[in-house]
């Protein structure tokens, strides 16, 4: 999200879900709280791509562990521009390390479908890149 | 223009969730033995770990007040403490109820993913969540203070100076989860019901103290666990 504030708003929002329905959770709370909480920090970014421009602050440690402050903001703005399902594997993939085979189970897709949703992303991003 | 998607921004070879899901307990023991046996192999992987263990404990929740007419059927709460996966989720007991007028106190306990209804005496662990469940035969003041196994008091609820407000009524859950510490050994609970906001202070201190002598016009429940 950028901000810790975020952050913690999208946890909260996730564990109200949670209260409001927890039946939701049919597997592992694990897998069920990476399903939630991305689906939901998504969506604010989508919401936020109309309004006024990222504000970029300081990122998280572990964001900042996880990648370059720069390049984890340029992936906030890209993936609030591409497709739902192809920004939560993206995300999933490139951010959280998981394999095809677990996009795939967290998607509820085929590999094949992972692989082709994840080159989507790239193929967006490369033609953002030439635009520029 | 960097192209963030162009390789993985993950610097683990295992995802955050497998990691996470190892962390929780929620591997089959193959799969977490696989990981055991590459983590001892690879230094990324285990500094990333490393990380996760000591992730900085998340904010309490806001308070989800619970409504009485759903408390019976399916109760959740979630309380977060660390790594974003505190999770206690109540359910109810069809046809277990406490009987009898008097002052009652229950617990659920949640360890892991799993939730159980926990009896006096019960095994837990550290890291379990509890929940305590009371039934109130008249309105009243109530709180919930424990000894652990090396003598200090603590108050569980309410997280304030002085007993808090209930209604009457039949296995009400209070609104807070406690999140287990490392001391192990029988820990001691005492819930109070009274008939005015009594000061916590003084009865936690009384507590640590051994005294077991609590406000007459007060009525007392107690329980206890173990933890291994």
């Amino acid at each position: 999200m950028g901000n810790e504030a975020e952050a913690q708003e999208a946890l909260q929002e996730v564990f109200a879900a949670l209260l409001r329905d927890p039946r939701a959770v049919h597997t592992d709370v694990s897998a069920w709280l990476y399903k939630a909480t991305t689906h939901w920090c998504l969506n604010q970014l989508r919401k936020r791509r109309n309004g006024t421009r990222l504000e970029e602050t300081q990122p998280l440690g572990e964001a900042a562990a996880v990648g370059s402050a720069e390049a984890m903001a340029e992936a906030r703005r890209l993936l609030a521009r591409l497709p739902a399902q192809v920004a939560a594997a993206a995300v999933y993939h490139h951010v959280d390390g998981m394999t095809h085979s677990e996009v795939a189970a967290m998607l509820g897709c085929s590999r094949r479908q992972v692989g082709y949703l994840l080159e989507r992303a790239r193929d967006q991003v490369a033609q953002e890149e030439q635009s520029a | 223009m960097s192209n963030p998607f162009a390789e993985r921004l993950w610097t683990a070879c295992f995802s955050s969730l497998l990691l996470e899901r190892f962390l929780f307990n929620e591997l089959t023991a193959a799969e977490a033995q696989r990981v055991r046996a590459h983590l001892s192999t690879c230094a990324a992987c285990s500094s990333v770990l490393e990380g996760m263990r000591r992730a900085e404990p998340l904010p309490p929740l806001r308070v989800v007040p619970l409504r009485p007419n759903r408390a019976r059927r399916a109760i959740a709460v979630a309380a977060a403490v660390a790594a974003a996966s505190l999770l206690l989720v109540l359910r109810s007991h069809p046809g277990e109820r406490i009987k009898g007028p008097g002052f009652a106190l229950a617990a659920y306990v949640q360890h892991g993913v799993e939730v159980r209804r926990a009896g006096p005496g019960e095994t837990v662990a550290a890291g379990d969540a509890l929940r305590f469940v009371v039934t109130a035969p008249v309105a009243g003041y109530v709180a919930v203070l424990s000894v652990d196994p090396q003598g200090r008091a603590s108050i569980y609820y309410p997280q304030a100076a002085r007993a808090a407000p209930i209604a009457a009524g039949d296995e009400t859950a209070l609104p807070l989860a406690t999140r287990l510490d490392a001391t192990l050994g029988e820990e001691r609970i005492t819930a109070l019901l009274c008939p005015s906001p009594v000061e916590l202070g003084p009865l936690r201190a009384a507590l640590e103290r051994g005294n077991l002598d609590f406000p007459e016009d007060c009525q007392v429940a107690r329980w206890h666990f173990v933890k291994r």
